[in-house]
């Protein structure tokens, strides 16, 4: 069990601690805009579908699986159409603030009593009105027409637009939080055949509206003065004002107790609870689910070498090393993240072999090592010399027929050579480069260069030496 | 005073004898080269690059005055890696000595032959190189 837990946290960077909470805000965020509407149930049933897709592919439901593919594949396509209103209405009608970090407590802000006293003002003075208090659903794609209004809702402005003769008066009014936002609206007529026959276009209008939407709409008819609201296909009739503020309420939210905010903010920290979860279990699905392994070849960086020493040879020059990751973290790795450093500090002249451990490589965040190969290097350090070696000329090819060639003189005859101790000590003679004879018929001077082995030797003065040779014709016995 | 001469000569004669020990006269080498082949005690076409189609090549040395029976050696290396020794002996009171070896087209490439005495004191390096 600890075992598991190490594994999973194992490699936990600041960046996922981020990653995490910075989804689970967005997914937080997108509950507490959508939430009331129908999106968010719709999410919900598409995750229990993709559940239960996942859970087919084992049990090998080929029907049901494939079923799941083509829904979830238009799955995005249906969210955009079907809820085309709500999520212009998120993203329109809220402001930076609100679409970031706002939580809106439903229509909080709305004056009940304004439209209580207004209704019933209208009702006593036998005048039609017919008022719409839109939830979280938007309405721009269910009306039509309207004038735009924007303001701050009274009594007397609310009365006025209904008030037979002014131009708007025949529309529904709509009302946003303490606002009237439109007058004149024309709503969609309810095609439902089980109305009552008493019924009106205004109350058609009315039902019409909130067979379509989440919409509250109150209506007082013309001729008995009589108040009725509509929401979710239902029809309510309103005797009193407080059975009117009542229904209001329940719409709105306006639950100004203590125990209805404390609802609401329990809601919220359950979804805010819950958005971390689905987030961080989304993590490690990703990061420890998909975990990959990946070899790269790594060259070995040497520390602090001896600044009289130098490096003759190295057993490897590269260094494969196993690591393992999530798959977007090692496809990620750039190959200057991965270094192997060896302190050569304690090393002496000769072969040194050292170990490469975990401390000797670095990683990026979240890989871990598993193999280093090979784990253990043959490092070979010469303290550096000077060496006075003689020069030979290297022949090659063929003299002409009856020569010989009696002497070869290189001139400087000794070179003075740098390089480590150890190569030194076995070189006894620096051979020039390939000298062709076929064309020699006569003494004479060849420039030639020299040839370094080990390549780690330096020449101290000449790159280049001269070669004086004596061509004799051969004596005939 | 008989005596005196006597015991003076005594000493001087274990003193020389002691010197004579502890350092005897070395043979001079008057002539050391490569050659081709040897010839009624003489090098035959001495040099520096020899064909492998000759088939072998001599080392030649020459001693005078050689003080009394010792030897050398002629060590033959390719490139830096010794091939064989060979140790030949020195006669009083003077001596010619060789050694050789047989080429073949392995064996192309830069030579040398280095003459030591018995206390392995360089006398002399020869380089040459083995061609086609």
């Amino acid at each position: 069990m600890m075992e598991t837990l190490f594994y999973l946290f194992s490699g936990f960077r600041w960046q996922d601690a981020l990653d995490i909470l910075l989804n689970s805000y967005i997914l937080f965020r997108l509950y507490v805009l959508f939430r009331g509407t129908n999106v968010i149930r719709v999410l919900l049933a598409f995750c229990l579908l993709w559940i239960a897709s996942q859970a087919a592919v084992p049990l090998g439901l080929i029907i049901t699986n494939w079923a799941k593919q083509g829904v979830i594949t238009v799955a995005a396509l249906i969210i955009i159409i079907v809820f085309r209103n709500e999520i212009s209405s998120v993203l329109q009608t809220k402001n930076l603030k609100s679409f970031l970090w706002g939580i809106p407590r439903y229509q909080s802000h709305t004056p009940l009593n304004i439209i209580i006293e207004s209704v019933y003002e209208l009702a006593d003075k036998k005048i039609g009105a017919l008022i719409v208090l839109p939830l979280k659903q938007g309405l721009d794609s269910i009306v039509q027409g309207g004038v735009p209004i924007n303001g701050k809702l009274s009594q007397e402005m609310l009365v006025s637009i209904f008030w037979p003769g002014n131009p708007l008066h025949d529309g529904a009014a709509v009302i946003q939080g303490d606002w009237i936002t439109s007058a004149g609206v024309i709503l969609p007529l309810s095609k439902r055949k089980d109305l009552p026959s008493s019924f009106g276009t205004r109350h058609r209008a009315a039902s019409g509206l909130t067979e379509l939407s989440d919409a509250l709409v109150i209506v007082v008819s013309e001729e008995r003065g009589r108040i009725s609201l509509f929401k979710e296909n239902k029809t309510l009739n309103i005797h009193n004002r407080s059975g009117l503020k009542k229904s209001l309420r329940e719409h709105t939210g306006d639950d100004s107790t203590k125990k209805g905010f404390r609802h609401q903010t329990m809601e919220l920290a359950a979804a805010a609870l819950i958005s971390l979860f689905c987030i961080t279990g989304i993590w490690f699905n990703f990061s420890k689910g998909m975990e990959t392994l990946a070899t790269y070849e790594v060259p070995v960086e040497f520390m602090n070498p001896d600044q009289k020493m130098e490096i003759i040879s190295s057993s490897a020059s590269n260094v494969k090393v196993l690591i393992s990751g999530a798959k977007p973290l090692i496809n990620s790795i750039k190959s200057d993240q991965i270094n192997i450093k060896l302190n050569l500090s304690q090393s002496v002249v000769g072969i040194n072999k050292l170990s490469i451990t975990k401390e000797n490589i670095v990683l990026p965040p979240g890989i871990r090592l598993k193999k280093i190969d090979p784990s253990e290097l043959d490092i070979t350090l010469d303290t550096l010399l000077e060496k006075e070696i003689p020069v030979q000329p290297n022949w090659i090819g063929k003299l002409p027929e009856g020569l010989i060639m009696k002497e070869a003189k290189a001139l400087p005859q000794t070179i003075r050579i740098t390089g480590g101790g150890l190569a030194l000590k076995n070189i006894s003679t620096i051979y020039t480069e390939k000298i062709l004879l076929d064309k020699i018929t006569e003494s004479g001077t060849a420039t030639v260069g020299l040839v370094l082995n080990p390549a780690s030797l330096r020449l101290k003065n000449h790159n280049k030496i001269q070669i004086e040779y004596l061509i004799l014709k051969k004596s005939t016995l | 005073m008989k005596s005196v001469f006597v015991i003076v000569a005594i000493l001087l004669l274990s003193a020389a004898n002691v010197y004579s020990e502890q350092s005897p006269a070395k043979m001079v080498m008057i002539q050391t080269v490569m050659c081709e082949s040897i010839e009624n005690f003489q090098a035959v076409n001495p040099g520096v690059v020899f064909s492998i189609s000759q088939g072998e090549v001599f080392c030649f040395s020459n001693f005078d005055p050689v003080f009394k029976k010792t030897y050398v050696l002629h060590k033959w290396y390719k490139k830096d890696r010794l091939v064989f020794t060979m140790r030949l002996t020195l006669s009083p009171p003077k001596w010619s000595t060789f050694s050789r070896i047989q080429i073949r087209d392995a064996d192309k490439g830069p030579w040398r032959v280095e003459i030591r005495d018995p206390g392995d004191t360089l006398l002399k390096t020869l380089r040459f190189s083995m061609a086609d």
